[in-house]
């Protein structure tokens, strides 16, 4: 029996951040916009839903009088990621 | 990217993938840096050697004009940090690891540099010199998964040692044009070739 897969992370862009994030120490909303091809707004409310599950912290400052948006994966990210990648593997085994 | 469009385990597995790939390329390094000090090293070790057979100016002229070079190239580094720094985007682990690393490595360098100022032999001092590029860049390749400087590391490592058992200065700069030559130089051009090559497929 297959464990559900979490559907925080099963969907196209959360899952993309997710990635880029889990391979990074911290990236900013820029570069998460220009790697993922994704609208601002749309990448906006995506961020927003990962921060309420914990599984990112997003830090806003400002630089060089410029407003900057800095994204980071928790340890709960880390978690919850190891764990989608390890049910995905099950359902893709069983196929 | 469409986030609301279902997703099968296979477009899941694709996703994490591509982006951990395009994190990945992040990672990488231009060799610019290994380019810039290798051939300035390189030059100051075959000048000094022509030097030494030709006497035309004292021994260490050409390691003196290196020293300058390199006070000019901090100074410059300083300025473009202060006045033209440009933001990453992203923070890389490896990226911070080198920072620190760069940090012990010129402290280390400079201890190095000193003693052979206050009388340790300049033949030795260079092969502890030598050994200390050699860690600097196994790391540096080990981080990145880099072969090229993997092996230029152990190259550099055997010259140091080699160099401990020369009779003269004129040996010593040939052992260290080589070590830099195979560690540093030819790395990293490698390094360049495929971080443009890299870069260029993502534009």
């Amino acid at each position: 029996m297959f464990k559900d897969l979490d559907p925080i992370l099963h969907s196209q862009l959360r899952l993309a951040v997710m990635s880029l994030l889990i391979s990074v120490k911290e990236a900013e909303f820029t570069f998460l916009k220009e790697k993922t091809n994704s609208t601002a707004g749309n990448l906006s409310v995506q961020i927003q839903k990962l921060k309420e599950a914990g599984y990112i912290e997003v830090i806003k400052q400002f630089k060089d009088n410029y407003p900057q948006t800095i994204c980071k994966i928790t340890s709960a990210g880390i978690k919850a990621f190891e764990e989608y990648v390890k049910n995905l593997q099950g359902y893709l085994t069983q196929k | 990217m469409d986030q609301e469009k279902k997703l099968s385990e296979q477009e899941s597995l694709l996703i994490i993938q591509q982006m951990i790939q395009t994190a990945k390329q992040e990672q990488k390094d231009d060799g610019k840096g290994w380019i810039l000090w290798g051939w300035l090293l390189f030059a100051a070790s075959v000048f000094t050697y022509i030097n030494l057979k030709t006497q035309w100016f004292s021994n260490y002229f050409f390691w003196n004009i290196f020293g300058i070079a390199s006070l000019l190239l901090l100074l410059f580094s300083i300025i473009r940090v202060l006045f033209f720094k440009k933001t990453r985007k992203v923070k890389t682990y490896t990226a911070e690891l080198f920072h620190k690393l760069n940090i012990g490595f010129f402290i280390s360098l400079l201890l190095i540099i000193v003693a052979i100022n206050r009388g340790v032999s300049p033949v030795l001092g260079f092969s502890l010199l030598l050994g200390l590029y050699g860690f600097w860049i196994l790391i540096y390749g080990a981080g990145l998964n880099f072969k090229p400087s993997i092996i230029g590391a152990y190259i550099t490592w055997a010259f140091a040692f080699a160099g401990l058992f020369v009779e003269t200065f004129d040996w010593t700069m040939i052992f260290h044009a080589m070590a830099v030559l195979l560690g540093y130089i030819i790395p990293g051009h490698l390094a360049n070739i495929e971080f443009n090559k890299a870069h260029g497929q993502e534009k």
